[in-house]
């Protein structure tokens, strides 16, 4: 009898060790397949050998140079310049768009209003459109205002990324519902003004959804490229980065710039990595859901 | 945290705006010269100090030659092939004075901002330049800009690898050595095609008579193309392919045009040669392989304030005395009749192959408006044959095929 169980263990064991062994060798094969491209590009950042095709995986040399390339050589292409021109631009709208997105759903979970509920179901009708059918309008709007020569352009484009972010209240505004009404009420009993709930209540409770407004925000204008492109247009002090590197992969530069471009694709990708690293324990309970009164 | 926050926006804010108004104040000198602001646009190699600023240099040169004007110029950056592009989008927010290739010629006169040349303007540009080229920028008898360089491609080889006698001919040059061809790009891949007696919109801007890709002679290409591609001897150039084999050695020839001389220069050394198109052996009988040709221009906008100036300055910038600083400074090939008189210029390997190309292998691409709905088919025949989709048996029905979507919007 008890050789009969030990058996049966064993065999369970042994099943179990069998479905984890199948289990993570699927899960290491689409891991790999997965990070194939990003490991391609930073291959390719590192690469010796000039020009956009290689037949090799694995470059045959490494090199610096790359990236060298990209700082020091900026009298065709500005890489430093388009790379603060980027982070100055989206530094701004995170700024400014995270403080409407956030405002706008403080008034529309806690403020009772006439135009509450047409506000939000225009908001909702609004969303459903794609942001760059408004692009022409938004170009010939800037220019009205002589916003789209010179530096103005920075102002331009910071206006562009932040100007709607009003509209997309859905997701904070649901979490600003969780907080209950009863701290709002004690803290007005108390003497707090509407600002002071937001600032001192409302934002101390919901750190979550405040960093992923703030992430979202950041990305946007940093990876954003067709918006970038129409307001720019000739002034070429003014590009960011995502225009750049579009630049550098056009058939006078690709042969020269390609392996600069990876490198420049990698920088890119630094501060955005350093954000989400940073800030993913909140960024995943934003995800998740509120705080529970 | 919100104080910090604030303070940094604010700061930004400011800084950024600070940064707009500085550069509104530019310095206004007055004298009894007719004050001119011209905004110009060119690809920011021509500006970039590290090749010679040719554009500042010019026009510097050109305000020089006009002391009656005290001209402010504004530079700009966008490149021949964008420019169409940008200009139509805002015609009156846009340089006074850009360069664009010549197949978006009808973008831009579409938009309605492109002035004619006329007069002895047009009579300057017409005595300078060929017929092929000023017809390149001819619309309904009007012309529309200063050409300032002619735009194809070529063939460059290795001559460790084949004499000047084997590049006349493509199978010779497939028994030598290897060769690379840009087979499913369809800039390129038509060659084979005109070839043979194909066409597109007549002779080029008859739009009624469509493409023809279709007849038999058509069918005979296909089939040659499946067996080109079948070769051992034959690569295909896709996705820079063919410059990194002739870097490491494997490919001995390829195909495309002067913006890779400098790359080509520095791999073969003085191994490079440069040649017009080969033929090729189709049933027997050689034909000649016949590339796109089109012109880079200079153009004026129509809606520019200082209309005189504008086209003055058009003309300078293309004229002998700017194309030949241009050559040196940036190897921009020249097409001043003149210029290429000279044979310090007439010498150069790739002038000559560019301008033997242009005069004598090359079909004016069309720049009709349905030329449009010819580059995706061609292209996909070429992947069709590359993935074997394309096979001896059906090449009959794959070329109609081609050929009828040629011929139609995609829509009606």
């Amino acid at each position: 009898m008890s050789t009969e169980k030990k058996k049966m263990q064993r065999s369970a064991k042994r099943i179990k060790a069998r479905n984890n062994a199948i289990v993570y060798i699927v899960l290491s094969i689409l891991a790999v397949i997965w990070l194939f491209p990003v490991l391609w590009v930073i291959l390719t950042s590192f690469r010796a050998e000039k020009g956009s095709y290689v037949s090799t995986f694995f470059p045959k040399s490494f090199t610096l140079d790359n990236y060298i390339k990209l700082f020091t050589d900026t009298s065709i292409l500005n890489f430093p310049q388009m790379f603060l021109n980027t982070l100055l631009i989206a530094i701004c709208s995170c700024v400014l768009s995270s403080f409407f997105l956030l405002s706008a759903s403080y008034c529309l979970s806690r403020l009772r209003f006439k135009l509450r509920k047409p506000y939000m179901n225009m908001a909702m009708i609004l969303g459903l459109f794609p942001g760059f059918m408004s692009m022409v309008a938004v170009y010939f709007i800037l220019k009205a205002v002589g916003l789209t020569e010179g530096n103005n352009v920075r102002i331009a484009l910071i206006l562009c990324y932040s100007g709607g972010a009003a509209l997309g209240f859905q997701i904070t505004k649901g979490f600003f519902d969780t907080i209950p009404m009863a701290l709002d009420e004690a803290a007005l009993l108390d003497g707090c003004t509407r600002w002071q709930i937001f600032t001192k209540i409302t934002l101390p409770l919901s750190k979550p959804i405040v960093i992923y407004t703030i992430l979202t925000s950041f990305i946007g204008p940093w990876v954003d490229f067709i918006f970038a492109k129409v307001i720019c247009r000739a002034n070429a002090d003014q590009y960011t980065v995502a225009i750049g590197l579009w630049r550098m992969l056009e058939k006078e530069y690709i042969d020269n710039w390609y392996t600069s471009f990876a490198a420049g694709a990698v920088l890119i990708s630094i501060p955005i990595a350093i954000l989400f690293l940073k800030l993913q324990k909140y960024y995943v309970n934003g995800m998740a859901g509120a705080v529970k009164g | 945290m919100r104080k910090k926050l604030s303070a940094a926006l604010a700061l930004l804010l400011a800084g950024a705006t600070m940064m707009g108004l500085l550069t509104g104040c530019s310095s206004q000198e007055s004298s009894g010269a007719e004050q001119v602001r011209l905004m110009v646009w060119s690809p920011s190699e021509d500006q970039s100090k590290d090749s010679g600023e040719w554009l500042q240099t010019c026009c510097e040169r050109f305000a020089e030659l006009h002391p009656e004007w005290d001209i402010t110029f504004v530079y700009g950056v966008a490149d021949e092939a964008s420019a169409a592009g940008t200009v139509s989008q805002d015609p009156d927010a846009s340089a006074d004075v850009f360069m664009f290739a010549n197949d978006t010629l009808t973008t831009l006169t579409d938009a309605g901002a492109l002035a004619k040349f006329g007069g002895k303007y047009a009579d300057q540009i017409l005595a300078t330049n060929s017929e092929t080229l000023t017809d390149s920028l001819t619309l309904d008898d009007y012309l529309y800009g200063v050409p300032f360089t002619t735009n194809t491609w070529f063939m460059y080889y290795d001559k460790s690898v084949f004499s000047e006698e084997d590049v006349k001919s493509l199978d010779t040059m497939l028994e030598k050595g290897v060769v690379s061809f840009p087979f499913t790009n369809s800039w390129y891949l038509p060659a084979f095609y005109f070839g043979n007696g194909c066409t597109l919109f007549g002779d080029g801007t008859q739009e009624e008579l469509g493409a023809d890709f279709g007849g038999e002679n058509a069918v005979e290409v296909t089939n040659y193309l499946i067996d080109l591609y079948n070769n051992p001897n034959f690569v295909v150039d896709a996705d820079g392919s063919g410059i990194a084999g002739l870097r490491d050695g494997s490919i001995n020839a390829m195909f495309t045009g002067s913006w890779d001389a400098a790359s080509i220069k520095e791999i073969l050394g003085d191994n490079m040669g440069v040649a017009a198109l080969p033929t090729y052996t189709l049933n027997g009988e050689e034909k000649q392989m016949y590339a796109y040709a089109g012109s880079k221009a200079i153009g004026v906008n129509s809606h520019s304030k200082y209309m005189v100036q504008a086209i003055e300055l058009a003309i300078y910038l293309g004229s002998a005395e700017a194309q030949q600083l241009h050559y040196e400074l940036r190897n921009v090939i020249p097409c001043n009749t003149e210029l290429l008189a000279d044979p310090a210029i007439a010498s150069d390997l790739v002038v000559a192959a560019q301008n033997d190309t242009f005069d004598n292998t090359s079909v004016l691409q069309p720049f009709v408006a349905s030329m449009s709905n010819c580059w995706t088919p061609v292209e996909n025949l070429g992947k069709g044959i590359r993935s074997g989709t394309v096979t001896h048996e059906n090449a009959a029905e794959q070329t109609v095929a081609m050929n009828d979507a040629m011929n139609s919007n995609g829509i009606s």
